[in-house]
C-alpha cells in the first residue's frame, strides 16, 4: 500500500510550494492515473514515491509518506530502488549503456545481484516485454517506442511491487504510445504490479485504471475513481466531452463503451458541412514528381503537392512514410530530383538564405533554437541573422500575439514547455515569412498549450499565410485543418478535405468520427443533434 | 583537516612525480644507462603516470563522486569529444576545438578535482574513440587533467582580484587557455623526444649538456609543433572571447541544480 | 583469440620484446610479424588502410628521428658530410652512426604504437572499458556513460547546426558558434540530471562526504607510485638490478592488493562476462611463460646480442638464431587463427 499524509514539498531557494498537504492512499495490484495540466507537480509527486524528492532534488518537506512498508523519505531512492521502479519521460536522456541487454541489468549490477542470477533474471525480463529481437542492439539505433520499452523492463527488472511512469508516451507518435500503455496494463495484470502513471493521454487508460488522482489549479489534490474524479476535471478525452453533450451517465470511459446505437435511436445527427478549400490562382509552394533518397534508400516517390495561402494543411501518414525527408527536401537541406516551386519560381537555384526570407521552419525539438538570455534576444537574433531591425516595442507587440509579452525579459529556458514552444515560433516568424512549416509542433504538450498554438495558427492563416503542419496528432489537426494531405510510403495517398481524412482512413480516425462513423464529424465541436420526435 | 591534508599531499606527488617524470629527459642527464633509460622511458613514465591517475581518480571518486556529477561529467565528457570529431561542426582550421575550453570552465566552475577529471577523462575517452589507446594516453590525461585542475587556482586569483563577472575574467580565461594550449604541445611532444634524440655518449653522459639538451628539445618543438600549437592556443583566445559569458552563465544555473540538500520540516 | 585479458597479455609480452633490444634484425623481424598481425586482424575488422596508415606512420619516424639524431648528434665515425661547427645545436659531422640510431630509434617507437594500434584494433570499446578495475566503477562510470551519450550527442549537434542554419544563421564566423554550442549544452545538462535520477531511482546512489573515504589506499596507491619512481630511477643511475625488481614487486602487489580490497568493498556485480575459450586460455599460458622466461634470459644476460649500439664505428649487428622463437610471441594470435 502507498499512503501519503499531509505531504507538502517545495522546491530549493523557492518559496513555491509545489505539493500541498497532499493526501492520499493506493491499494496494492491496482493501476492509478495521474492527471493535472503541466507544471501542476506531477513529477513531483511521482518522484516521492521513490524517494528522489527530497533526495535527490533538494527542498523542504514535510509530512508522511509510506511505501510497502518503507519510508522514502528517511530512506532514500537507494533503499528504495528494490521496491519502486521509475520510467522517465525523456526517452533519449536515461540511459547509462549502449546496449540494450546490458541497460537492463544496470539496476542488478548496482543490487549486486550475482551474475548467474543476473542473466536468469534479464533473460525473463527480456522475454516479457518482448525485446529478445533487440537485446543486442544498440540503444542509440532503436525508435522511440522501443526505448521506452526498454526504460520499462530496465525498471522491472530489481522486481519491484510498484511502477511508476512520469508520462511515458508524450515524446512518442500515437501507435508506438498504445502499444507502451497496453504492455503496461498486461505487466500489471501478469506481475500483480501495483502501476502510478502520468499521462495526458487518458482515454487509453482510462478503462484499466483503479483510480485517478487529479491536481487541480488550486493546488487541491483529489483522488478517487475515474467516474468520481472525470467530471471535476477541466479537460477531459473526447469521449467524455461528447457524453457530456448527451448527458450520458454512467459516463462511457472509451469509444466501445459509448452507446452509439442508443444515441443513434434517440437522436437526429445532424452532419456537419465539408470543408472545402476555396479555390486558389496560384501556389505559394509547388512540389512536382519529387523524389528524394537517403542514401541508397529512397524516401519520396513522385510526390507532388501544393500550398497555398490562407490554409492549414496537414499532412499526416504513419512513421518512415516520409513527412520530416519532404520538409527537409522542401527547404533544400536534401538533395531532390523534381519541380520545387516558391512563388512560381524555380527553388532548385535560390540558396539556403534566400528561400528562407520566406519559408520558416520549426524543427522537432524547438530547444535546438533556444540560446539567448531572453525572449526578446531571441528575436532579435533572428532578425540580425536577416539584416533587419525592429525596436522593441514592435517585437513586444509581436510577442503578445504569442500570448508571451509579459515573458519577453525571461530567459526562454525557464519558461514551460508551451510557452517555450511558442517562443521558438516566434523566433522562427519574426522576420514575416509567407510560409510556415511545422514538424510535429504538440508533442509534449498539453491541452492548454496545445490551445494557444491553434490560436497562433489560426490567426496567421487568416493573415494570409500558408502552414503546412506535420503532425501525429489527430485530434489537434482536426480542430485547425483546411486540407488534408496523407503521405504513404513517400508519395501521396489522399489530399483533400479534413473531415474524410479524419473520418475514413482507420488510421487517422478521430475519437469523434469512431464514435459516430455514420456521420461527418471529426471533433466534439461538430457534435450537433435533435431529439427524434416519434421516440 | 586530516582529510584536506592528505589530499592536498595527494595533489602535491602526483605533481611532483609526474612532472619529474615527464622532464626527466631533461632532469636527470648525468645517469648512466642511457640505452635502458630511453628504451623504458616511455612504458616507465605511462606506467607512473597511470598510477599518478589512479591516486587522484580514487581521491575525487571517494570524496566528490556522486550519481549527478558522474552524470555531468559523462555528459560534459561526451559533448567534448562529439565537438571534436565533428568534422562540420566548428568554422576554422584544424586543431580549433573548445576541448580545452571546456575543460578550464568546468575546473573553473567546480574545483580542482572536478577539473581534473573533467581534462583527464575527455582524452580517455577520445583516445577510446578514436582508437588512440596508446603508451603517450596517460600523459595526455594527466596534463589535460592539469589543465582542468589549474583553472581552479584562476578562479582563486579573479575571487581575489573581484574579477569575477568583469572584463577580465574572460580576458584571463582566454590568455589562461592560451598558454596551456601551448604547453600542452610542449608536454605532449616530451613524450618522443627521448626516442627522437636519445644518443648515448652525446647528451645523457655530460651533465653539462642540460642546457643543450634543452635548447635541442627547444628546435626540434619549434620544428615540429609550434605552428599546431599556436594554432591550439588561438583558437583557445577566439572560442574563450566568444563563448565564456554565455557558457559561465549556464554553468552558475547548473552548478546550484547540480548540488543541492533537503530540509525535512517537522510539523509541530 | 578475442578474450580482453589474452590480448592485454599479448600487449605486455610484445612491448617486453620490443623494448629490450635494439638491435635492428630483431626489430625488423617483429616489425614484420607486428604487421602480418595487425593486418590479419585488419581484414577481420574491415580496415583495408590499416597496414597503409601504420606503415606511413612507421615512415615518418623513421625520418624524423633519422633527421634528428643526425643533426644533433656528431659521433661516429663514418662521415658522410659536414655542416660548418658554428652553426648553432646542428653544426659538425653528419655520421652513417648517428643515421642508424635514429633509424634504430624509429623502429622502436614504430613498434610500440604498431602494437598499441593492434589493441585498438582487437578489442572493442566496451572490452577497453571492462578494463578499468572494480574499485574504479564510478570512474568508469562517467567514461561509459560518454561512450554512450557520444552518438546522440554528435546527432543533436547536427540537428541544432541546420535548425540554426534554417533561422539564418550562415555558420561561418567562431560567434556563430554559440547558437549551436549553447543549445547542445542546456539540452546536454538537462539531460545529464535526469540521466542521474534515472540511475539513483536503479539503485546506483552515492551520497558522498569527506568523512566516508578510507585513507589507506590512497596512502598506498602514494606509497606504490613512489616506489616504481625510485626504483626507476636508481635503475637508471645503475644501482643493482634487484632493488629495483624488489621495489616493483612490492608496489605490484600493493596495487593490487589494494585494488582488489577497494574493489570488494563495493558490492555492484558486473553483468559482463569474459569468454574464455580454450585458445584464449593456450594463448595467455604461453605469453606469460614467454614474459618468464625472456625476463629469467635477460637478467642472466644470455642474449648480449640484444643490444646494439653503433658507436663508435658501425658494427654488423649480432645475431643468436637459439632466441629467435621469441620475436614471433606477437605473431602468436595468427598462428593460433589459422585452424578456425
Amino acid at each position: 500500500m502507498i499512503k501519503f499524509e499531509n505531504l507538502s514539498f517545495s522546491y530549493p531557494q523557492t518559496t513555491e510550494v509545489v505539493l500541498n498537504s497532499v493526501n492520499f492512499c493506493i491499494k496494492p495490484g491496482t493501476l492509478t492515473l495521474v492527471t493535472g495540466a503541466s507544471g501542476s507537480g506531477k513529477s513531483t509527486l511521482l518522484r516521492c514515491i521513490n524517494g528522489l524528492v527530497p533526495h535527490f532534488s533538494g527542498g523542504t518537506i514535510s509530512g508522511k509518506i509510506s511505501v510497502f512498508g518503507s519510508n522514502p523519505i528517511e530512506e532514500g531512492p537507494e533503499i528504495l530502488a528494490t521496491k519502486v521502479g521509475f520510467v522517465f519521460q525523456e526517452p533519449e536522456a536515461q540511459f547509462v549503456f549502449d546496449i540494450v541487454e546490458d541497460e537492463i541489468a544496470f539496476a542488478l549490477e548496482n543490487l549486486g545481484i550475482p551474475r548467474e542470477e543476473m542473466h536468469n533474471r534479464v533473460n525473463q525480463v527480456i522475454e516479457r516485454t518482448h525485446l529478445a529481437d533487440i537485446r543486442r542492439k544498440k540503444i542509440n539505433n532503436i525508435s522511440g517506442g522501443e526505448k521506452q520499452k526498454v526504460a520499462i523492463a530496465s525498471a522491472l527488472v530489481s522486481m519491484p511491487q510498484v511502477l511508476v511512469l512520469d508520462e511515458p508516451t508524450s515524446q512518442l507518435d500515437p501507435s508506438s504510445a498504445e502499444e507502451i500503455l497496453d504492455q503496461v496494463v498486461s505487466l500489471k495484470n501478469q506481475l500483480g504490479l501495483t502501476v502510478i502513471l502520468s499521462e495526458h493521454r487518458l482515454e487509453r487508460l482510462l478503462p484499466y485504471a483503479d483510480s485517478m488522482i487529479y491536481l487541480a489549479p488550486d493546488k487541491e489534490v483529489l483522488a478517487g475513481t475515474p467516474q468520481e474524479i472525470l467530471p471535476i476535471m477541466q479537460q477531459v478525452p473526447p469521449v467524455v466531452k461528447i457524453a457530456y453533450k448527451f448527458q450520458i451517465s454512467p459516463l462511457p470511459l472509451t469509444v466501445e463503451d459509448f452507446p452509439s446505437k442508443e444515441i443513434g435511436r434517440k437522436y437526429h445527427l445532424e452532419q456537419a458541412t465539408p470543408i472545402k478549400a476555396p479555390e486558389q490562382p496560384q501556389a505559394l509552394i509547388k512540389i512536382k514528381n519529387m523524389n528524394t533518397k537517403i542514401g541508397e534508400k529512397r524516401i519520396l516517390n513522385n510526390l507532388s503537392l501544393e500550398l497555398h495561402q490562407n490554409e492549414i494543411l496537414t499532412l499526416l501518414g504513419e512513421n518512415g512514410s516520409g513527412k520530416t525527408t519532404l520538409l527537409r527536401s522542401i527547404l533544400g537541406l536534401l538533395d531532390s530530383v523534381g519541380e520545387r516551386l516558391l512563388f512560381g519560381e524555380n527553388m532548385h537555384k535560390r540558396s539556403l538564405m534566400e528561400i528562407i526570407q520566406h519559408i520558416a521552419y520549426l524543427p522537432q525539438n524547438p530547444n535546438d533554437l533556444l540560446f539567448a538570455d531572453t525572449v526578446l534576444d531571441e528575436l532579435k537574433v533572428t532578425l540580425g541573422n536577416h539584416n533587419l531591425n525592429r525596436d522593441d516595442a514592435e517585437l513586444t507587440q509581436f510577442l503578445e500575439q504569442f500570448n508571451l509579452g509579459d515573458k519577453k525579459n525571461r530567459y526562454p529556458r525557464d519558461l514551460s514547455v508551451g510557452e517555450r514552444q511558442r517562443t521558438a515560433l516566434a523566433s522562427i516568424t519574426v522576420h514575416d515569412p509567407q510560409i510556415i512549416l511545422l514538424d510535429e509542433p504538440t508533442r509534449g504538450l498539453d491541452y492548454h498549450a496545445k490551445q494557444a498554438l491553434k490560436e497562433v495558427f489560426v490567426r496567421w492563416r487568416n493573415v494570409g499565410k500558408a502552414i503546412l503542419l506535420v503532425t501525429h496528432d489527430v485530434e489537434f489537426a482536426a480542430l485547425l485543418a483546411d486540407r488534408v494531405a496523407i503521405l504513404d510510403d513517400g508519395s501521396i495517398l489522399f489530399d483533400g478535405d479534413p473531415r474524410i481524412a479524419f473520418s475514413q482512413f482507420q488510421t487517422f480516425m478521430t475519437k469523434t468520427a469512431q464514435i459516430f462513423p455514420q456521420t461527418n464529424w471529426i471533433t466534439p465541436g461538430d457534435v450537433k443533434f435533435r431529439p427524434k420526435r416519434d421516440v | 583537516m586530516k582529510k584536506q591534508l592528505l589530499g592536498a599531499l595527494a595533489d602535491l606527488i602526483v605533481l611532483v612525480i609526474g612532472v619529474l617524470s615527464l622532464l626527466s629527459p631533461f632532469i636527470f642527464p648525468g645517469l648512466r644507462s642511457a640505452e635502458t633509460f630511453s628504451n623504458t622511458f616511455p612504458l616507465m613514465v605511462s606506467l607512473i603516470i597511470i598510477l599518478c591517475l589512479l591516486i587522484l581518480f580514487y581521491e575525487t571518486q571517494e570524496t566528490l563522486l556522486d550519481s549527478k556529477i558522474i552524470a555531468f561529467l559523462g555528459v560534459l565528457i561526451a559533448i567534448n569529444a562529439a565537438l571534436r570529431f565533428l568534422e562540420t561542426a566548428i568554422p576554422g582550421p584544424a586543431g580549433f576545438s573548445p576541448t580545452f575550453f571546456l575543460i578550464i570552465l568546468t575546473g573553473y566552475f567546480f574545483g580542482s578535482r572536478i577539473g581534473f577529471l573533467m581534462g583527464a577523462m575527455t582524452m580517455f575517452v577520445s583516445g577510446l574513440i578514436t582508437g588512440g589507446v596508446g603508451p603517450w594516453l596517460p600523459g595526455q590525461m594527466i596534463t589535460a587533467g592539469w589543465v582542468g585542475q589549474s583553472a581552479a587556482i584562476l578562479k582563486v586569483f579573479n575571487k581575489k582580484a573581484q574579477w569575477q563577472g568583469k572584463a577580465p575574467e574572460i580576458i584571463t580565461l582566454a590568455a589562461f587557455g592560451a598558454v596551456w594550449g601551448l604547453v600542452y604541445g610542449m608536454i605532449m611532444n616530451l613524450w618522443f623526444w627521448p626516442f627522437l634524440a636519445g644518443a648515448p655518449g652525446q647528451i645523457w653522459l655530460h651533465s653539462a649538456y642540460i642546457g643543450i639538451n634543452f635548447q635541442r628539445y627547444l628546435a626540434y618543438y619549434l620544428a615540429t609543433s609550434l605552428v599546431w600549437d599556436i594554432t591550439r592556443a588561438i583558437g583557445n583566445i577566439l572560442i574563450t572571447s566568444v563563448m565564456a559569458k554565455p557558457v559561465i552563465k549556464i554553468l552558475k544555473r547548473f552548478t546550484t541544480r547540480f548540488s543541492f540538500d533537503y530540509r525535512e520540516q517537522h510539523q509541530s | 583469440m578475442k578474450n580482453t585479458y589474452s590480448w592485454v597479455l599479448w600487449l605486455a609480452s610484445s612491448l617486453l620484446i620490443i623494448l629490450s633490444t635494439r638491435n635492428p634484425f630483431y626489430l625488423l623481424i617483429l616489425l614484420i610479424n607486428l604487421f602480418i598481425t595487425g593486418q590479419q586482424l585488419a581484414k577481420r575488422e574491415n580496415h583495408p588502410l590499416w597496414a597503409l596508415h601504420n606503415f606511413r606512420f612507421l615512415l615518418t619516424m623513421l625520418i624524423l628521428s633519422a633527421l634528428i639524431n643526425t643533426l644533433f648528434t656528431h659521433t661516429g665515425r663514418s662521415v658522410i658530410f659536414s655542416l660548418p661547427e658554428n652553426w648553432l645545436l646542428i653544426g659538425g659531422n653528419i655520421t652513417y652512426e648517428s643515421l642508424v640510431f635514429g633509424l634504430i630509434n624509429g623502429f622502436v617507437i614504430g613498434g610500440i604504437y604498431i602494437a598499441f594500434n593492434i589493441i585498438n584494433l582487437a578489442l572493442s570499446i566496451k572490452q577497453l572499458t571492462h578494463l578499468i578495475p572494480k574499485a574504479f566503477r564510478p570512474i568508469g562510470m562517467t567514461a561509459t556513460i560518454a561512450l554512450t551519450f557520444f552518438p546522440s550527442i554528435q546527432q543533436r549537434a547536427r540537428e541544432i547546426k541546420e535548425a540554426q542554419m534554417i533561422r539564418g544563421n550562415p555558420m561561418k564566423r567562431i560567434s556563430d558558434w554559440v547558437p549551436l554550442f549553447i543549445p547542445l549544452l542546456v539540452t546536454s545538462l538537462e539531460n545529464a540530471i535526469l540521466l542521474s535520477a534515472s540511475m539513483t531511482s536503479r539503485g546506483f546512489y552515492r551520497q558522498q562526504s569527506e568523512s566516508t573515504m578510507s585513507d589507506l589506499p590512497l596512502i598506498s596507491l602514494i606509497l606504490s607510485a613512489f616506489m616504481v619512481f625510485s626504483g626507476w630511477i636508481l635503475r637508471m643511475y645503475d644501482y643493482p638490478k634487484l632493488i629495483s625488481i624488489l621495489l616493483y614487486i612490492a608496489a605490484a602487489t600493493i596495487i593490487f592488493l589494494t585494488l582488489f580490497l577497494t574493489g570488494r568493498r563495493s558490492q555492484a556485480t558486473q553483468y559482463h562476462q569474459e569468454i574464455w575459450q580454450k585458445k584464449d586460455i593456450l594463448a595467455s599460458v604461453l605469453f606469460i611463460a614467454a614474459v618468464l622466461i625472456w625476463n629469467l634470459v635477460k637478467y642472466y644476460n644470455l642474449i648480449p646480442s640484444l643490444s646494439y649500439s653503433p658507436y663508435p664505428e658501425l658494427p654488423f649487428p649480432d645475431i643468436q638464431p637459439a632466441y629467435i622463437f621469441f620475436l614471433f610471441v606477437p605473431l602468436l594470435p595468427v598462428l593460433l587463427q589459422s585452424d578456425d
